[in-house]
This record gives C-alpha cells, structure tokens and sequence, in this order.
C-alpha cells in the first residue's frame, strides 16, 4: 500500500485533470471542436497569476479571481478573431494546434524559459497524525470541488445553464425558441478558458511554473474526457480520477514506466468501450 | 397576418423554394402539402429566419421579418415545431417546457400556458420529471407541441407532426390540433400525409419542386383531380 502523501499527490492531480477536462468538455458539446491550446490557458493562468502577486502585489484569491477574467476574455477574442473566421473541423483543430505554440512562444518572449515558483504562497502544513498535508495541496483539492458544485448549479438551475444544454443537445430548436447559440458558445469559451486558466492558478504554488507546462495537463485532460466519454461532465470527473489515482499509484511502484502502462491500459479501455464509460451522456 | 411574396431558398446552389406566395390570416387553419424535398420545411424555415430568404419578402402583421435572428421572430409570436420533434434529448420535459418558454418574462402567463398545456396533454402531467429521450415517440410529440405551446404562439406551425405516428395517435395529434386552432392559435401544417392536411385545414398550398402548384380551399382540392391522384392515391 503506497503511502499517504500518494494519495494525497494522486487527488491533486486528480484535482487539476476535472477543471482542466471541465472547461474542454464544455467547449467540445457546444463547438464540436477540441481545444488544443487549451493546456496554454491553464499556462498562460499560472505566468499571470505569479505576475499579479509578485509584481503587482495583489493577493493571491484576488489575482487569481483576475487571471480567470482575463484569460476568460483572451478566449473569447480568440474565438471572435481567428476560429469563427475558419471553417471546418480540420482548419479549427489547425488553428488551435498553431495557437500551442505562439502563446509558448511569446510566453517564452515575455516570461523567460526559466523556472519560477509561488511557493511562498500558502505556505505550511496540515498535520494530521501520522502524516501532514500542505495547504497549498489542499487549496488545490477544495478549490475542484468549489468548481465542481458551482458548474453543476450554473448549469442545472440557471437560465444561462439551461440555454448552454439546450445549445449543445438541438442548436437548431434551442436558436427556433430564442437561445442565441453564437452568444453562448462565446460564453462557454469563456467559461472553458476561465476554467482553464483557474487551474493553472491554483497549481501554480505547487509545481515550477514556464511557458511549457500546459502541455502535460492537457494530454491528461483529453484522455480523462476520452475515458469519462466525449461531452459528459461526469465522465470528465470519473476519467480525471481513474488517471489521477493510477498514474500516481503506478508511478509509486514502476516510476518511468507508469505512463507506458498507463496508456495501454486507456487503449484496452477504449477498445472494449469506444464510447468511453459515460457515453456522450452529459451535455 | 403572415404574407410571404415570390421568395427563395436556396442552399447552397440547390434551390429548396422558387417563387412562393401565399397569405395566412388571423385564425386561419392552412396546410402545405407535397412529396419529400418538395420545399415544405424549407418555407417554415425562411418564416423562422433559419434558412435565408435570397429573394422576395416575408411579412408579419405589416412588418419585414425575413432576415431577423430566429429568437427575434419567435419573440414576435411566430413558433415552428420542427419536423422529428427535436425535444431536448437529455433535459426533463419540465425542462423542455421551460425552453419553450425561454424568451417569456411574464411568470403569470407562463403558469396560464402551462395549465392550458395540462389540459390538452393530461399525460405530461405524470412525465415531467422523465427525460425526452425516455418519452414514447406520441409522448414525445406531445411534449413537443406543449414546448411549442409554452413560447405563447400567436402563429403555430407543425413539420410533419404525424410522421412516425401509428394511425390512432395520428387521430388523437390530429383533435388536438384543431383544438390549438379553435383556441385562437393561427396554424400552418406542413404534411406528407395530404389526407390529414387537407381533412383539418380550411386552405391548402400544394408545392412541387420548390414551387407552387396548386392552390385552393381543402373542401375543392380533395375533389381536384390532379390532387387526388398524385396525393390520395384515389
């Protein structure tokens, strides 16, 4: 049995791949296209959060509150500028491929390629007994469940939540009974960016921070929604947990090899439930 | 109240309707028949600003519609209920309904809309908490017509509501329509099934190929010849 600082690691991760998986999912029902720079928001959320503490001096909660708003509006100006210009499934993805790499670049340009950290915020410990946990750990945790409840609330019982459904189950009957689906899905990319963006910020204490680290997270993120199924919210949980908790788990015991074992098995899964666990049952 | 003068739907370089007039007045029953791809659900598009008007004009109580948002029209009191119902799969008829009633602010007369709903559609009652895509194929129209009702339609116009049907749910769809009609409701049919057109409307548009070929009172097309034998299969 692997000890408790492995679980721990193992609901962070977790913790990340759900927000990161959340934004992606929504942006997938409602655009039908995937995202691929979405793992340079949740970069970009971490270099401007670090930023807007150690520059600017703003509180962390705050600048993080922040970064989500102006991320949420890059986002979207993407969207307006280059994606709705394009059409065809191919074009966007190509779009959103060559985005990975100008927002690295010109991070890379502004930020430096050298590591840094925020480690100074939310310093100490959480002790309890035989093991202690960092706050920053647990910021982490709670802050995916504070995201997880209010996702479900915005989308269950509220009028924007409802139109975002009923854009993403039948456009065409929800724009016939008034849903403006271009405005929503400009506010779903919003939404994802935040999401994304938000991620990146809550990490950003806990890992090194350069232009480069949107990547991991977002490969982890696609196969968490491959795994829960293409459009379901709580597919994109179960599959950000399934990873999450193996890849720490088998890291503890085989290290380098885990990720090898880790995607052989997402193959074997897939081939047994092309449709992953959930389906497309979200939406 | 609805006056559509020689307009044109194209998609792309395939033209779906040429040339189409026709008037419908304040309480008329009118139904527009013809065979598969002959521009039926293409007309209701262009009255519901989905599909673009390329040519000619759509008038709605003396006013421009053609080339508004779909929310925009349907804020006006025109309401399609689109052809294979189109519930929202994954929402709860309780949900549908309040899609329905999207762009209504007026909670008082959204609870009217809803008892009458209740009146016509007693079943729904019991199914509100069931999800679209669990409902029967006649439940699921139902609930569609009812989603109809809720956005407060001065101008109701159905797609094939009898498609999929068995002959007695037909006969009870076909009742409650008349129903909607004798309430106020001004409706437009769109049909394969011509007989059931031309038994419920009071004027009826035959359209062949994008264009209009007949035209007339229901009671004077079920005699035409022509009518008969292409659409009654007499």
């Amino acid at each position: 049995m692997p000890p408790a600082g492995i679980w721990i690691d193992a609901l962070v991760q977790s913790s990340t791949y759900i927000t990161m998986a959340f934004g992606m999912v929504l942006v997938f029902s409602i655009l039908g296209i995937l995202n691929w720079a979405h793992g340079q928001y949740y970069m970009l959320g971490a270099v401007v959060v670090f930023y807007g503490v150690t520059a600017a001096g703003v509180p962390f909660p705050i600048s993080m509150l922040i970064t989500g708003l102006i991320i949420a509006g890059l986002g979207m100006l993407v969207k307006k500028v280059l994606i709705d210009r394009v059409s065809g499934d191919l074009y966007v993805g190509a779009v959103t491929l060559a985005l990975i790499f100008f927002l690295e670049g010109l991070a890379s340009m502004l930020f430096g390629m050298q590591d840094k950290g925020l480690a100074n915020v939310m310093p100490g410990n959480m002790d309890l007994g035989s093991f202690s946990v960092s706050y920053q750990k647990i910021a982490v945790v709670s802050f995916t469940l504070v995201v997880m409840i209010a996702m479900y609330i915005v989308l269950n019982r509220t009028k924007v939540g409802l139109s975002i459904r009923a854009a993403a189950q039948e456009p065409r009957a929800a724009s016939l009974y008034g849903v403006r689906v271009d405005r929503v899905s400009l506010i779903v990319m919003g939404i994802g960016c935040a999401l994304a963006a938000w991620a990146g910020c809550i990490m950003a204490p806990v890992y090194a921070i350069n232009p480069f680290i949107g990547r991991i997270p977002m490969i982890f993120s696609l196969l968490a929604i491959v795994i829960g199924g293409l459009g379901s919210l709580s597919g994109a949980i179960i599959g950000g947990l399934i990873l999450g908790f193996l890849n720490s788990v088998m890291t503890y015991y085989i290290s380098y090899y885990s990720e090898v074992v880790l995607f052989v098995l997402v193959i074997i899964l897939l081939l047994v439930r092309p449709q992953g666990l959930f389906g497309a049952a979200l939406k | 109240m609805l006056e559509l003068r020689s307009i044109l739907v194209k998609y792309g370089k395939t033209v779906a309707v040429r040339k189409l007039s026709l008037s419908v007045n304040k309480g008329d029953f009118i139904t527009i028949l013809g065979a598969n791809g002959a521009g039926k659900s293409s007309t209701l598009n262009a009255i519901s600003g989905i599909a673009k008007v390329r040519a000619g004009e759509i008038d709605y109580k003396g006013e421009k519609i053609n080339g508004l948002k779909p929310g925009t029209i349907a804020a006006k009191g025109i309401i399609q209920i689109p052809e294979g119902r189109r519930l929202f799969p994954l929402m709860t008829v309780e949900e549908n309904l309040k899609m329905g009633a999207y762009l209504q602010n007026d909670k008082r007369r959204i609870s009217e809309a809803l008892e009458k709903v209740f009146i016509l559609f007693p079943v729904l009652k019991e199914k509100m908490r069931a999800k679209g895509r669990e409902l029967s194929g006649g439940q699921q129209q139902m609930a569609a017509i009812a989603r109809g009702l809720m956005a407060l339609p001065e101008l109701l116009m159905f797609d094939e509501p009898s498609l999929g049907l068995s002959p007695l749910l037909r006969q009870q769809l076909a009742e409650k329509i008349k129903e909607i009609n004798r309430d106020g409701v001004t409706v437009i049919l769109v049909e394969q099934n011509a007989r059931l057109g031309l038994m419920l409307a009071n004027y009826g548009y035959v359209l062949e190929n994008g264009e209009l070929t007949i035209q007339g009172k229901t009671s004077d097309l079920m005699l035409d010849d022509n009518v008969k034998k292409a659409y009654l299969g007499v």
